[in-house]
């Protein structure tokens, strides 16, 4: 455990946990995975050979051709290049995800760390609150709320959020419940910090580790969502290209137009899976620190 | 239970009832889909299954005629009309299914009780009629409230049901003695006299009939004994089904990439309805600038790509899910005139209508909606963005649900400029299509979302529906087409022609031989199918 008052992550013997994540090569792995895909994402306009094929646009000559040699994935049903459309449906998606993920983290960090800390009535309200939107389904819990909404990308953004700030709520109010009672807060208490003192500068940070973990794995749990949203028909609207959409528009050409839906398939599972490698990489690192 | 397998269990002198639970070997199984859902009371028809149901297990007293527009008989074998009393002569000895004869009260009852519903067809009968009444048992008689030469047609629209079957199992309900016209018990039996009888339905998965044995019609060569009609198939699945030869015909609704991939295998062929009664049509709202403007909107039908849009929906040589259009009218009505020009895209003669309009393109943007359950129509939104965009418009191509679309167009000030909705005539008869289109007199509806408002053509409309010589009707039609062809309240953009997917053992008579092709969603006729071993 880091020192009491130290600001982010542990910074006595961070080698330890540098050496054991680079030691393991299933975290190497999906670290490169995500370190190529952030990449595309960032540099879309520059590596897809046909930017201008995420708008609307249709050639209708090139329509749901094989993968070839123009069109390396082959095309969709306007002719639009896939391989373009995926690299742009993962800038996308890495936006919506950040976006869910600054937005839900922070409010589940504070609600945990108050009821963690408070206890009592606070405690009490506060996390039957959480409850009430963990006892829902996330999926059913995002839908219901697209449904009342027009399906844009910022309202399929703000569903995700309200369905994913309580998993915050619910693990960082158990870190805080047990370092709540460690000396460190205790000896803040007696010297007569502040409660924003102690939340934020004394419990944390460390709390930390969990919390980077966690974000990393929802990185690709929150693309499956969207995605998910997106082939129900809730998502991102045409033309934005969007994974989840792809797939589903393609599933009724199956098989015979395999590529339009199994491309974009294999997009989302390989990013679902490198951000997963790597949180579990990162969750070994900080146990092995620990 | 078919006669082979009867015959064949009395040769063996089984004691009855136990071949009733055999199968039998040679039983004629046909197997189809539709989506979504399938309703059998034919009061609350409406969709396309829905029609092949009631055309299957109902009899009308009129039939869409084989081979062109009108009507031929059916129950009916003549009737008399001076434009306001229509008086048919019926069939003597039709049996509906119970066993019960059909006569002239079950005619009566059955436009009593579609009217008093108020459900599906009903509207092509309510408030137009004055007084139904047998005058004997084999002789009905209508009077209108006016002259309206499309009620004959209308016919095809109103089944006969058993008034005596329907009354046994009536409960308690709002039609006074009627009960609920066993509103609730209809959805699941049926009271018809139709060459099919229901054996079991659910409307969300399967219909299953078997054959009514004594059909006053008779059966053709091959007929099938049991047909399992089913619904909500997703169309991979529908793919998969045809492709093992677990599945006979399927529903319209695959994409053209699809059905062209099962025609190249073994064992499956394609069957075509001529079209004639649906027409793709983009409407064009009349009524917000720049469209208010006849120049603007010629423009737009002289720029759409209508080559384009006809190659999207292109099978193989012989087949397309679309043909040109000539006007509004589709080509299976009466009316319809072959010697105009097919529409085509023409960009100089689109800049010259522009010139003359009043408005500037740059600065009049053009929404464009989709609707979003039919994914096929972005393409054919694209197509038009593209097209208009080379005008100089701006143009905005929207997504929108069809809660929302069907909503938006019913107001001047919500519709689109421009959204494909596609209209069929419900009867074989040019005014159940064009008067809800184009009338000034109907409240607007989603088919209406042109708003057109034309003394000229609300003249025609009225003209057509009160004169009752065929022929002076089919010179008021070819003009009423002319007409609008010029005010373009619509690109005219493709005639609807559903292509079914087959497999070889099956024959369809009415699809394979024009001379017996009626109008679309009429042509599945089960006891015409052959089904070879």
């Amino acid at each position: 455990m880091s020192e009491p008052g130290s600001p982010v992550l542990p910074k006595r013997g961070g080698s330890k946990a540098v050496a054991a994540y680079f030691g393991n090569p299933l975290s190497v792995g999906g670290l490169l995975i995500v370190v190529v895909i952030v990449m595309l994402a960032a540099l879309a306009d520059y590596v897809t050979p046909f930017p201008d094929h995420v708008g609307p646009i249709g050639d209708f000559a090139a329509m749901n051709t094989g993968p070839g040699e123009t069109y390396k994935l082959g095309t969709d049903t306007m002719g639009r290049d896939l391989f373009t459309r995926i690299i742009f449906g993962y800038r996308l998606s890495l936006i919506m995800a950040v976006v869910v993920l600054a937005i839900a983290t922070p409010i589940g960090v504070i609600v945990g760390l108050v009821a963690g800390y408070k206890g009592g009535w606070t405690d009490y309200v506060l996390m039957r609150l959480t409850d009430v939107f963990l006892a829902v389904p996330p999926l059913v819990l995002a839908m219901a709320i697209m449904g009342f909404l027009e399906p844009t990308l910022m309202n399929g953004m703000l569903a995700i959020t309200a369905m994913w700030w309580p998993w915050y709520a619910r693990l960082i109010y158990n870190v805080t419940r047990a370092e709540a009672q460690e000396g460190y807060v205790l000896a803040a208490e007696t010297v007569g910090a502040s409660t924003a003192h102690i939340l934020f500068r004394e419990i944390l940070p460390n709390c930390w580790p969990s919390i980077l973990t966690k974000m990393t794995l929802d990185v690709g749990f929150v693309i499956l969502m969207a995605s998910s949203l997106s082939f129900l028909g809730l998502g991102v609207q045409p033309p934005t290209p969007d994974l989840g959409s792809m797939v589903a528009d393609g599933a009724k050409y199956m098989p015979d137009a395999w590529w339009l839906s199994l491309w974009p398939a294999i997009a989302i599972l390989l990013v679902v899976l490198g951000f997963n490698l790597v949180g579990d990489g990162l969750r070994e690192a900080f146990e092995a620190e620990g | 239970m078919n006669f082979r397998a009867r015959a064949l269990a009395s040769a063996f002198i089984l004691a009855s009832p136990v071949w009733l639970a055999t199968p039998s070997f040679a039983e004629r199984i046909l197997r189809l889909d539709e989506s979504p859902i399938g309703e059998i009371d034919p009061a609350k028809a409406t969709d396309y299954a829905d029609t092949v149901l009631a055309v299957n297990i109902y009899d009308t007293l009129v039939f869409p005629k084989a081979g062109g527009p009108g009507v031929q008989p059916l129950l009916a074998t003549e009737w008399t009309t001076d434009g306001k009393t229509f008086t048919f002569k019926l069939k003597d000895g039709v049996k509906f299914h119970s066993g019960n004869s059909l006569t002239a009260d079950d005619v009566v009852f059955s436009l009593n009780r579609m009217i008093a519903m108020g459900q599906g067809f009903s509207s092509l009968f309510a408030g137009r009629v004055e007084k139904a009444e047998a005058i004997d048992p084999l002789t009905v008689k209508f009077t209108l409230t006016e002259p309206y030469a499309p009620f004959l047609a209308a016919l095809v629209r109103l089944p006969i049901v058993d008034s005596k079957t329907v009354m046994a199992n009536k409960v308690d309900g709002k039609y006074g003695e009627f009960g609920d016209y066993a509103d609730a018990w209809m959805s699941a039996h049926d009271a018809g006299s139709g060459a099919y009888k229901v054996e079991s339905q659910n409307p969300q998965s399967e219909t299953v009939m078997v054959k009514f044995p004594d059909y006053f019609l008779g059966f053709g060569e091959n007929a099938p004994d049991k047909v399992r009609y089913r619904y909500g198939i997703e169309a991979p699945t529908v793919r998969a089904l045809m492709s093992r030869g677990e599945h006979d015909i399927a529903d319209l609704w695959l994409p053209p990439e699809v059905i062209r991939a099962l025609a190249a295998e073994k064992g499956i062929k394609l069957a075509s309805e001529a079209g004639g009664a649906t027409g793709e049509y983009i409407k064009l709202n009349t009524t917000r600038a720049p469209l208010d403007d006849v120049h603007c909107r010629r423009a737009l039908t002289y720029a759409f790509d209508y080559a384009t849009a006809l190659k999207i929906l292109k099978i193989d040589d012989k087949y397309a899910q679309g043909i040109p259009m000539k006007g509004p009218l589709p080509s299976g009505l009466l009316g319809y005139d072959k010697s105009l020009p097919d529409y085509q895209q023409d960009m100089a003669k689109a800049k010259e209508e522009l010139a003359q309009c009043k408005y500037d393109p740059k600065t009049s943007p053009l929404d464009i909606a989709w609707i979003a359950e039919v994914p096929a129509r972005e393409r054919i939104a694209l197509l038009m963005q593209a097209s208009f965009s080379q005008l100089g418009f701006p143009v905005k191509v929207i997504k929108t649900p069809w809660a929302l679309v069907s909503e938006q167009v019913t107001k001047p000030d919500t519709a689109p400029h421009a959204v494909e909705i596609a209209v069929a005539a419900v009867t074989p008869d040019p005014d159940s299509l064009l008067y809800n289109m184009f009338s000034s007199k109907v409240p607007p509806t989603w088919m209406s979302a042109e708003h057109l408002k034309d003394a000229k053509v609300d003249e025609l409309l009225e003209a057509g529906r009160s004169e009752p010589d065929e022929a002076k009707r089919e010179a008021i039609y070819k003009e009423l087409n002319t007409v609008l062809r010029d005010l373009a309240p619509d690109i005219n953009a493709y005639e609807f022609t559903g292509v079914y997917t087959v497999r070889d053992a099956i024959g369809i008579p009415a699809l394979e031989d024009k001379s017996k092709q009626t109008l679309d969603n009429f042509n599945l006729v089960f006891r015409n199918i052959s089904v070879a071993e």
